[in-house]
This record gives structure tokens, C-alpha cells and sequence, in this order.
């Protein structure tokens, strides 16, 4: 029995579906890069690829954005291609700085971004490099 | 069609060099501020500021400097300025620091709030005075200032003597 004299909430019917909208977004982005030094030289070692990286951010974003919290997850030596991971705040400071990048201790260089995102699981599959048979 | 907006940020030049005044020109304030933006903010921080930056007014007696930049990025500029470490003028550099005093939209509110802020610094000097020889000079100044009205609309800030 219900107590009488209590507001009742009118009935809401069952949801068939729910739609959750998130706008604060995640935390990081992720971004699988590619470094491209046409001189058949030295490749650089993970160690000197940060570096790279956050010399870059230093030159077009100055004290603040060698600050940023840039990561190197993988880096293949072979293909000098990385997954990098930055601050949801700083992707846009990171991804200028890398496109503005020309020249690896005085080699011609240039930074490929192949794919982002908010998660890292989707850099697992490109379907750019799918191939149909 | 918006309109042009810029900010005024006031600020005083702190050194513990006497020497350091005779490098207040806007030719040096200038190059020691875009020189702290490019080291904090970088390239695009420099491009940034630099759209209508400029030197507006300074007084090197009392350190002040009026400095103006586009309203979108009077923040870089702001946070650069406590990386500016010293001036250089005529080969000669003396280390300084640039306290931010004031940001306005007008250079009529900064000079409002110079004219205060002098009237303060004033009455703190007379009070932190160390020798009656000293005091006399102060208030002897300070009797004689006078606020005369001006028509023109770019009037001069009120009369203080250079206190050395």
C-alpha cells in the first residue's frame, strides 16, 4: 500500500535506448607518427626522438610547450614510426609543432601523422591500409 | 567588423642597479619583452604579441611602462613578462625584473590608475623616510604639485619631480 499524501513522480516508461553525449572528452590523445628522413642516415634512438619532439614544441611554443606533457609509448627504430601520447589540452599545440618541423640535426626531415585519437585501442586497426581481396 | 581591441598593461621596472634607468628606452624595453615572449611562448607566442605591440609610454624617473598588445593575447604577454631578467641598451646590461601593475583597455583607465598609484607611492615615501633632509625634499614636492586641467584629451600624467 502506498502512503498517501506523498508527491508521486509520474510514471516514466522503460527506455528502450540510452544516448550518453560526454563532452569533457578523455583525458590523452594518442597519435601514431611517422618520422621521414629521406638522407639514407643514422636513425635516431628513442632517447633522441623525444628529444626531437620536444624541440620541436620548443621552437613554435617556447618554455611552455617543451612543458607539456608529451609521451613516446612505442617507437620502431626500423620504420621510425611512434605512438605518442599528449594531453587532450595539448594536441593542438603538439600536432602544429610536429607539422612545423623541418630539419633533424640539419637533415631534412618531415613528421607523418597516420592516425589519432581520444583512444588508444583505435590505433590498433587503420583502415586506410585495409586491403580488399 | 569587430572592433580593434587591444590592452594596456602598466608596469614599473625593479632593479637594484641605479645604473639600470639610464636603459629605460622603448627601444630596449621593447627588444627585453619580445625576447622573453619568444623564450616562453615561443614562435607562434611571438607572432602573436607582435601584432601591434608596441612601447606606448614609459618614464624611465619612476620605471613606469605602458606597453600595448591585441586583446586576444595580452595573457601571453603577461605571463612573459616575469621572464624578462635585464636590459641592454648601448652595450651596456644591467639585470631587472618588470612588476605588472595594471591591465586596461584604454590607455585613459591606465593613466587613472597611475595617477593613484603615484599619489600612494608618494605618501609611501614620505613615510618610510630616513632623514629629515629627505622628508623637506618630499614635501616639498609634494605641496607643489597641482592637477591643472587640460582641454586636449591625451592629457599628461600629474606632476611628481623625479625622486632619486
Amino acid at each position: 500500500a502506498r502512503p498517501v499524501g506523498r508527491m508521486e513522480p509520474p510514471a516514466v516508461p522503460a527506455a528502450t535506448f540510452e544516448r550518453r553525449v560526454v563532452r569533457s572528452g578523455a583525458e590523452h590523445h594518442y597519435l601514431r607518427v611517422r618520422l621521414e628522413l629521406p638522407d639514407g642516415g643514422a636513425r635516431p634512438s628513442v632517447a633522441q626522438f623525444k628529444q626531437l619532439v620536444v624541440s620541436a614544441l620548443r621552437e613554435l611554443h617556447g618554455e611552455v610547450g617543451a612543458a607539456l606533457p608529451v609521451d613516446v609509448l612505442t617507437y620502431e627504430e626500423k620504420s621510425l614510426s611512434a605512438i605518442l601520447r599528449v594531453i587532450s589540452s595539448g594536441l593542438v599545440k603538439l600536432w602544429s609543432a610536429l607539422t612545423l618541423l623541418g630539419f633533424y640535426q640539419n637533415r631534412r626531415c618531415a613528421f607523418r601523422v597516420l592516425q589519432t585519437s581520444p583512444f588508444l585501442l583505435a590505433l590498433s586497426g587503420n583502415s586506410r591500409e585495409l586491403v580488399l581481396d | 567588423e569587430a572592433a580593434l581591441s587591444r590592452r594596456y598593461v602598466l608596469c614599473e621596472v625593479v632593479s637594484e642597479d641605479p645604473r639600470c634607468r639610464q636603459c629605460i628606452e622603448d627601444r630596449a624595453v621593447g627588444l627585453a619583452v619580445r625576447d622573453a615572449i619568444a623564450r616562453v611562448h615561443g614562435d607562434y607566442g611571438l607572432a602573436c604579441c607582435s601584432i601591434s605591440f608596441t612601447v606606448k609610454y614609459l618614464n624611465a624617473y619612476t620605471g613606469t611602462v605602458l606597453l600595448r598588445c591585441r586583446k586576444d593575447f595580452y595573457r601571453l604577454l603577461c605571463s612573459a613578462l616575469p621572464f624578462v631578467r635585464q636590459l641592454e641598451s648601448r652595450n651596456q646590461r644591467y639585470p631587472c625584473s618588470l612588476h605588472t601593475l595594471h591591465v586596461g583597455g584604454t590607455i585613459r583607465t591606465c593613466q587613472k590608475f597611475l595617477i593613484q598609484y603615484n599619489r600612494r607611492q608618494l605618501l609611501m615615501l614620505l613615510q618610510n623616510c630616513t632623514n629629515e633632509e629627505e622628508r623637506r625634499c618630499i614635501q616639498k614636492s609634494l605641496l607643489s604639485c597641482s592637477l591643472t586641467e587640460e582641454q586636449s584629451p591625451s592629457g599628461d600624467e600629474e606632476d611628481d619631480d623625479g625622486i632619486e
